[in-house]
C-alpha cells in the first residue's frame, strides 16, 4: 500500500483517542448535577486511560510498522467521594437535608477540555504538515 | 511499489546500508535481465506496477467516498478520519498524475529523437 502521508496512522489514532477524551469530558460536564444515575447513586466522574499498542506491520515487519501507537484502554470511574451539599428542598435530599452531588469540579473539567482540544489541534497540525510535505515533494516533478 | 516503499527504511549517515539497499532493490527488479535476450520483460513488469498503483489510488478514492457518505448519512464516523482519507486520496492522485506526466514527457522526448 502506498504510504503517501507519512506517520498518518499514529496521528489518526491520537486524534481518535483525543476525540474519545473530549466526548468523556463533555459527558462529565453535562452530568455535573446528576444526582441520580442508573444505579441511584450520584454520577461519578469518568476518566479516559490511554495505552500504547503495537499495530501489526502491514508491510512485513519494517521498522516503521512496529512503532507503538496509542488507543483508549478504558474509561474508568473517578473514585473520589461525592460532594455533599445542604439543600433540604431538593427531592434527593436525605433525612438531614444533605444532597450528594457528583464528584465533578467544573473548573477541572474545563482545564481538561482545553488540554484535550489543544492536543487535538497539535495532531491536526501534524496532518497538515504531512500533507504540505507530500505536496512540496510532488512539486519536484513540476517545472 | 516495493522499491519505493523500501526507501523509508534507510537511515541517514550509513552509506554502506544505503548501497546495500539500492543493490538489493535493483536486483529485485526483473528488468535487470540481459537486454540482449530480446523479450520485453521489463515493460510488462512496469505496466503491472503502474496498474497496481492506479488500483491503489482508486481504492483510496473509494474508501474516502465511503467515509464521506457514511458521515453525511449520520453514521458514527469521526470527522477527522473522513477528512484525512480525503486528503490521502487527493495526494495519492496527485502523485499518480505526476507519474503520468513524467511518463508522457519521456515518451514525447523519445518520439522527438532524430534518427
Amino acid at each position: 500500500m502506498i504510504q503517501i502521508l507519512t506517520g498518518i496512522q499514529n496521528t489518526s489514532a491520537a486524534l481518535d483517542a483525543e476525540h474519545t477524551r473530549l466526548d468523556v469530558i463533555s459527558q462529565n460536564i453535562a452530568n455535573a448535577h446528576t444526582t441520580h444515575d442508573l444505579n441511584g447513586q450520584p454520577y461519578q466522574r469518568r476518566v479516559v486511560v490511554f495505552e500504547s499498542v503495537l499495530k501489526n506491520a502491514m508491510d512485513g515487519g519494517s521498522d516503521q510498522g512496529n512503532l507503538p501507537t496509542l488507543q483508549v484502554a478504558r474509561v474508568e470511574k473517578d473514585t473520589r467521594p461525592a460532594m455533599h451539599v445542604y439543600d433540604p428542598g431538593n427531592p434527593e435530599a436525605d433525612a438531614r437535608g444533605m444532597v450528594a452531588l457528583p464528584n465533578i469540579n467544573i473548573h477541572e473539567e474545563m482545564a481538561d477540555l482545553i488540554s484535550a482540544s489543544r492536543t487535538f489541534e497539535a495532531n491536526l497540525a501534524v496532518v497538515k504538515n504531512a500533507r504540505t510535505m507530500a505536496m512540496q515533494t510532488l512539486s519536484i516533478a513540476k517545472h | 511499489m516495493s522499491p519505493l516503499s523500501a526507501i523509508p527504511a534507510y537511515s541517514p549517515g550509513s552509506l554502506p546500508q544505503v548501497n546495500a539497499l539500492t543493490n538489493r532493490d535493483l536486483s529485485q527488479l526483473p528488468a535487470s535481465a540481459p537486454v540482449t535476450s530480446g523479450t520485453p520483460v521489463g515493460g510488462d513488469v512496469f505496466s503491472s506496477m503502474l496498474g497496481q498503483m492506479v488500483s491503489e489510488v482508486n481504492a483510496k478514492q473509494q474508501v474516502s467516498g465511503q467515509m464521506v457518505n457514511a458521515l453525511q448519512s449520520g453514521q458514527n464516523v469521526p470527522l477527522h478520519q473522513a477528512v484525512i482519507s480525503m486528503e490521502e486520496a487527493s495526494v495519492s492522485f496527485q502523485l499518480l498524475v505526476q507519474v503520468r506526466n513524467k511518463l508522457l514527457e519521456s515518451y514525447q522526448e523519445v518520439m522527438r529523437m532524430q534518427i
